[in-house]
Parts: structure tokens; sequence; C-alpha cells
């Protein structure tokens, strides 16, 4: 009897991973629409380039269907482990140099580019706490804030940075850390960092 | 380790948790942290702000084309695969008794002592709750040199963690698997590693309200539903 996408749907997310790892498709499938426009947002914003985006988010998707990759729920939710994946999958197209274009992008701060698109419920809950998130970043001494970004969206390596923005490289890790530092607090005061869990 | 060598692991942390390291400078933090639970905290105390910044994109969806692009590939690979697909309920649970017949002759008792394994990355669980300590018993057929204690958090409702020592290492495409023995039922738990001295850590996240056994396999890297082999270690609730 053929899987009806309907019945798994009240499933959380560690359950249906357990399906995909069983190789079940519907459950990836699911996996995919529930995970899918994270993914692609978060590809979109660090390569900046559709294409590329939808590239790096369809490999990050097979590489979880192909050789099940191993969730452990020990380390965070399944949005936040596929995020990851996505996110070191976009980190390895940056550093392959398939992404044109982007010291020049980043550093002069790249704008989010947006197209007139109906958005569902689960989309602007997203957009809500991705504005706290900006909001909390907002609050990041600029010099923490530019180093965290660069890092993480554009992918360059803490001596890059360093080299990119004409700082000794030890100053570059304490900017890191302590602009970490001062986000998860700002979250935290802000009570928003129970949604991200 | 000097306290300069600490010093200079723990102002990585920050680079660690965003991707801005070398390889070898990640290797080479995480062979300290397996000793420094200061550097281990430090990771899980700013892993959260590292883990917001993905959700600090604004969403837009993906064009309906990569779906059905993705969705042609995996279901034609299910097929060849002749992946299960008719009982899409939630996990399979199997009976204990019809599952594991020979389980109690081959596991042995033991109380072990044992040190606190190392292990990094799962959960924390409460420290304020008052914790009960109770040894492992494991198969010494097959892994004779093992041992393992559970802690339980309070009256088990925030989980448990499972630490171990002396876990033969796995072949690459396999990992320990822990599950919650509860009315006859496996419930799977996390999937888990050791280090290269056989020691490692698993967080049971689960509420072990009328749990029976904590127990741990072998499995396929990626868990398994069921488990897939007699225990190789229990620990009695």
């Amino acid at each position: 009897m053929p899987v009806v996408v309907s019945d798994i749907r009240n499933l959380a997310d560690e359950e249906v991973m357990q399906l995909v790892g069983a190789g079940n498709p519907r459950a990836f499938e699911l996996l995919y629409d529930r995970h899918g426009g994270a993914s692609f947002s978060l590809a979109y914003r660090m390569v900046g380039n559709r294409v590329t985006a939808e590239d790096i988010t369809q490999e990050a998707f097979l590489s979880i269907w192909r050789s099940r990759l191993r969730y452990d729920r020990a380390r965070g939710s399944v949005r936040t482990w596929v995020l990851g994946i996505v996110h070191n999958r976009a980190i390895d197209a940056l550093r392959r140099g398939k992404v044109h274009d982007r010291r020049r992008e980043t550093l002069d701060g790249v704008e989010e580019r947006h197209e007139a698109k109906e958005r569902t419920d689960v989309e602007a809950a997203r957009n809500e706490e991705a504005r706290q998130v900006r909001t909390a970043l907002e609050t990041l001494p600029d010099e923490q804030r530019r180093t965290i970004e660069l890092a993480y969206f554009a992918g360059f390596s803490h001596s890059q940075i360093a080299e990119l923005l004409d700082e000794p490289i030890g100053t570059v890790k304490g900017r890191m850390r302590l602009g970490l530092d001062k986000l998860r607090r700002q979250l935290s005061e802000g009570h928003t960092a129970g949604g991200f869990a | 380790m000097s306290a300069r060598d600490h010093s200079l692991y723990q102002e990585e942390v920050g680079a660690y948790l965003l991707g801005a390291l070398t390889e070898l400078e990640v290797q080479a933090l995480e062979r300290h942290m397996v000793h420094c639970p200061n550097c281990r905290d430090e990771v899980e105390r700013l892993r959260p702000a590292a883990e917001a910044l993905p959700r600090s994109v604004e969403q837009m969806p993906p064009p309906p084309a990569l779906k059905t692009a993705l969705m042609e590939v995996v279901d034609k690979e299910a097929e060849e695969r002749g992946a299960e697909t008719a009982h899409p309920a939630r996990p399979a649970r199997r009976r204990l008794g019809s599952f594991f017949p020979s389980l109690r002759p081959v596991l042995v008792a033991g109380a072990l002592a044992l040190g606190v394994a190392g292990g990094f990355g799962v959960a924390r669980l409460s420290e304020s709750d008052e914790a009960r300590t109770i040894s492992a018993q494991v198969d010494e057929k097959r892994i004779p040199e093992a041992s393992g204690r559970l802690q339980v958090q309070g009256d088990g409702k925030n989980g448990a963690i499972l630490r171990v020592q002396g876990m033969p290492s796995l072949d690459s495409n396999q990992v320990y698997q822990a599950w919650v023995a509860r009315d006859k039922t496996f419930v799977p738990q996390p999937t888990f590693e050791v280090g290269d001295t056989g020691g490692g850590a698993v967080a049971i996240p689960d509420d072990l309200s009328g749990a029976d056994q904590i127990l741990v396999t072998r499995e396929p890297r990626g868990g398994a539903r069921a488990p897939g082999e007699v225990p190789i270690l229990s620990v009695g609730l």
C-alpha cells in the first residue's frame, strides 16, 4: 500500500528522520517540505545566486537521502542539523570559487534579495524569528557583527578575515568569540532563544 | 597542557563554531576539548548563538521545480532500492520477548566502577536536579573491556546520560545506538561514537518514567528503527 503523506504529517521531525533513515521517500518529501525553504533561503543568503543556491539545497538534501547522514538529536533540532549541512555545502561552494564577486558583496554588506511572493504562515513566523535575530545582531559592535558575518555567511577563514580587515588574527578570533557571547546574551534577554531549539 | 595553551584554544572557540578554522585547527581544538571541560562548556555556551545565525535569514520560497527534480531522483532511487514504503506509521517498536529471546543469558552482570568518559556535544541536563548513577551490565564476550554507567537526573523525566569506557572502535559504517526498553518495546535513542580510548557519552532525552532498561547495540551509521542485534550493554532501571 503506498504511503500517504498525510499519514506521517503529524510525526515529529525526529521521527520523520528515522523513516528517512529507513529509506522512506514520503518521509523525505516531508522533511524537504518542512526545511527546504529555510535551507534555500540560507544558501541564497550565502551565495547570492539563485541557481547556485538551488544546487546547494539539492546537494544537501540528496546527501541526507543517499548517505543516510546521521542525525543525533543530542546535538540539536532537525532544523538546526539540516541547516548545518546546507551551511557546510555553501561554504564548500564558496571556497571552491563557484560564486564570484562574493568578496566585494560581503564586504559591502549583502542586501538580501527578495521577490514579491505570497508568503505562507510558516514563512511569516520564520521571518519574524529572523527579524528578532537580526535585531540582536544589530546590537553588536560593528566590527564584531561584520567579523561574524564574514565567517558564517561568506565562508572566510579567520586568517582571510584578518587579511581583509587588516587586523591581527588574535583580534579577529576575539571578536568572533565576544560577538557570539553578546549575541547569546541578547537572544536570551530577548526571550527569543527558546524558539531556536 | 599549560594555561597558555588553554587560553589559546579557548580563544578559538568562536571561530570553531563559525566554521572559520582550518581543518587542522579544528582537529587540534577537538583533541584539546576531549580533556578540557572548560572549553567544551564554552562551546556549548556559545553554540545557541552560532545556531541562531541561519535563522536570521529572511525566508524565500524555493522554486517548485527544485522539489520536483529532487523527488524524481529520490523516488527513482527508492524504487531501485526496493525501499520499504508500505508502513509509514510511527517507527517500529519490536517486542522484547520475541526479538531477544536469549538476551538474559548473554548479558553478564557486573557492577563496574569507572571514570567519567569524555564526550562533548551531548545534551546538557539540569545540574540542579539530584542525580543517581547506575552501573551497566556488559556482554563480556563481545566487549570484554567495556564498562558503563548511567546518570539519571531526578525522577528520570528529564532523561539521562550514559557514559561508557573501553568500547571497541567500530567500522566507519557503524555506530553505537542507545535504546529505551519499556513495556516490551524498544524506543530508538541517539547514536554515538567513542574516542580512541573507547570512551564516549550519549544523552538519553526521553522521559524514563516506567522504562525498564537502557540498552546499547551496534547499528549502521544513521541509526536503526529497531535493534539489529542482541544488546551489548544494558542498564536496569
